[in-house]
């Protein structure tokens, strides 16, 4: 018995540790609620100007995403199966939009929206992409695109590549194995990192700061309109918006969870 | 066989174009900013789209703004290298018992702990600099800290050190969350059955086996907080219109005074119409990103997603 307790300091340390910080990170979670109480909150959440802001929200993050899953779904599987020279560089560098500052990232949004294929389409088509709905929808598709690949790029790591090989000798075509053999394998996941995907196209202000700006009812998607209401302000809008911005993330984490996926790619 | 082999080829290319796009407009998204260092048309294009063009501020007209001979940088470099690495030290401290603890003990409402910390993964940044002004600037946290006699809101010393902290951490762990996972707890049993303690079997077996993710998490947490932007916005603000008496000794003892986050300096600057000088900024945060990416890449380290 004496050697059981033993070095019984150290599970007693890191469990000690473990509720401390839950303690913190619980409170900060939840000390919006704390601080608007349930009268305000519900006075908050009956107004539409919350209601647009929030669908606003949700249909610039699912257009951003299912244009990030259209590259990010084959480039993931690229990136996933193929060996090539320099891989580790050109991994870093598609990873760089999601590894530097969202900021820094919407600071160097002003340089390729004056180039070649963006000035071209908005001469010929008359879309100007910048302090408009098309500005917001290029900075999630900037942030997300790279994310969604690596996400993806998981997904279809954990599909052993025996099945593709079963499948080749059979001979079934590539894109017969990849449609038939991959893709129903990798249902779940690449489900749950679309979640994901979407969850941070919604949570993506910080480029809209310097590349959108402010227009009420136009750009305002709800992380930005915390802070341009914090500014303003606006305490009660800024804590009730926080708390539908934090039932957005936790609820989309719980149904990836939920089907099974993983947030983290490790 | 041939016609097989030429249609396996179109495919893989049609998969590499995907990749490929990715890579070029990343690329291509860093390097069309280039000619913002110097004062060209583009800068002054870029002025007028954000239009805060002021008679009455000071541009500072040269190339990258000068940056190099400008106390401001050295200064705000200095900030962000020293509190991110205060940072990664208190996050690795406090991450690796935490972490074990997750892996290895029965904890009631296990997925409860991890449903949160995945959420700050996808929880927009100024909803986290929100919280932490309001879980510290209203109720018990405030009364205490008025008991107490300093701020932690707006102050550098604790106040930077939070805000980076609070996402720094939730990755870190998460990394070494699956690093522990990832190794048998039966080389612990085994140890154990012989006679070893808990923290010996620990000490002994599980950290040298998972000293490279372990790593792996360090340089994600710092990443992470060189990355931070929102949180520190938020909860601390811009120090360089503050006055020199609003800073203790011992910030202006380790060049810190009137100095600021570098990815909030990028925007400060931006804003203030010296686009080139924001700019420089901005490719230094680049480089210091890049540089951790391909260490991580390089090192093996699968996972850093935010």
């Amino acid at each position: 018995m004496a050697l059981r307790s033993r070095g019984g300091w150290w599970p007693a340390l890191c469990i000690g540790i473990t509720a401390s910080i839950l303690a913190v990170y619980i409170l900060l979670v939840t000390s919006n609620w704390i601080y608007l109480g349930w009268h305000d909150t519900l006075y908050f959440f009956s107004k539409s100007r919350m209601w647009e802001r929030f669908w606003l929200t949700v249909w610039t993050a699912t257009v951003s995403t299912s244009f990030s899953l259209f590259i990010g779904i084959p480039a993931g599987y690229a990136l996933s199966r193929f060996r090539f020279p320099c891989r580790y560089l050109f991994a870093s560098i598609i990873d760089l939009p999601i590894v530097v500052s969202p900021a820094v990232v919407g600071a160097f949004l002003f340089g390729i929206t004056t180039r070649f294929p963006f000035d071209w389409i908005s001469e010929y088509y008359g879309i100007y992409i910048g302090r408009n709905v098309y500005g917001v929808l290029l900075v999630q598709f900037t942030v997300t695109a790279a994310f969604c690949a690596r996400l993806m790029k998981a997904s279809f790591d954990m599909i052993p590549v025996r099945f593709e090989a079963v499948s080749h000798s059979l001979g079934a075509s590539p894109l017969r194995t990849f449609f038939k053999v991959v893709l129903p394998m990798a249902k779940n996941g690449i489900i749950a990192s679309m979640i994901v995907v979407w969850a941070r196209a919604a949570a993506e202000w910080e480029g809209l700061m310097l590349f959108v700006g402010a227009t009420e009812g136009k750009t305002d998607i709800m992380p930005f309109a915390i802070y341009l209401d914090w500014n303003g302000g606006m305490m009660g809008w800024v804590t009730s918006m926080s708390i539908v911005c934090i039932l957005m993330a936790v609820s989309a984490i719980s149904a990836m969870k939920l089907i099974g996926g993983r947030s983290n790619v490790w | 066989m041939s016609g097989k082999r030429r249609n396996r080829t179109i495919i893989n290319a049609f998969f590499y174009s995907f990749a490929g796009f990715l890579f070029l407009y990343s690329a291509y998204l860093f390097l069309s900013n280039l000619d913002q260092l110097f004062v060209t048309e583009a800068a002054i294009k870029t002025r007028e789209i954000t239009d805060i063009w002021g008679e009455d501020r000071e541009i500072l007209n040269q190339f990258a703004g000068g940056f190099w001979k400008d106390p401001y940088f050295w200064k705000s470099l200095n900030l962000t290298l020293v509190i991110t690495l205060i940072t990664t030290l208190i996050a690795t401290i406090l991450g690796i018992p935490t972490a074990y603890a997750l892996s290895r003990y029965r904890i009631p409402g296990k997925s409860v702990v991890e449903i949160l910390f995945s959420s700050l993964m996808v929880m927009p940044g100024s909803v986290v600099g929100i919280c932490l002004i309001v879980m510290f600037n209203y109720g018990p946290l405030w009364k205490l800290q008025n008991l107490l006699g300093f701020k932690f809101a707006h102050s550098i010393f604790p106040g930077m050190v939070i805000a980076s902290l609070v996402l720094s951490f939730a990755f870190g762990m998460s990394a070494w969350k699956a690093t522990f996972d990832s190794i048998n707890p039966r080389f612990e049993q085994v140890a154990r059955s012989l006679g070893s303690s808990r923290w010996r079997a620990f000490r002994t077996i599980t950290f040298p086996l998972a000293k490279s993710g372990i790593v792996a998490g360090i340089i994600l947490a710092w990443t992470r907080a060189m990355a931070e932007f929102s949180a520190v916005l938020f909860f601390c603000g811009t120090f360089r219109e503050l006055p020199a008496s609003r800073f203790s000794d011992l910030t202006k003892f380790l060049q810190m005074d009137q100095a600021d986050w570098v990815s909030v300096a990028v925007w400060a600057q931006v804003e203030f119409g010296n686009i080139e000088y924001g700019f420089a900024l901005a490719f230094v945060l680049v480089l210091l990103g890049g540089i951790s990416v391909y260490v991580m890449h390089r090192i093996g380290a699968k996972g850093y997603v935010w």
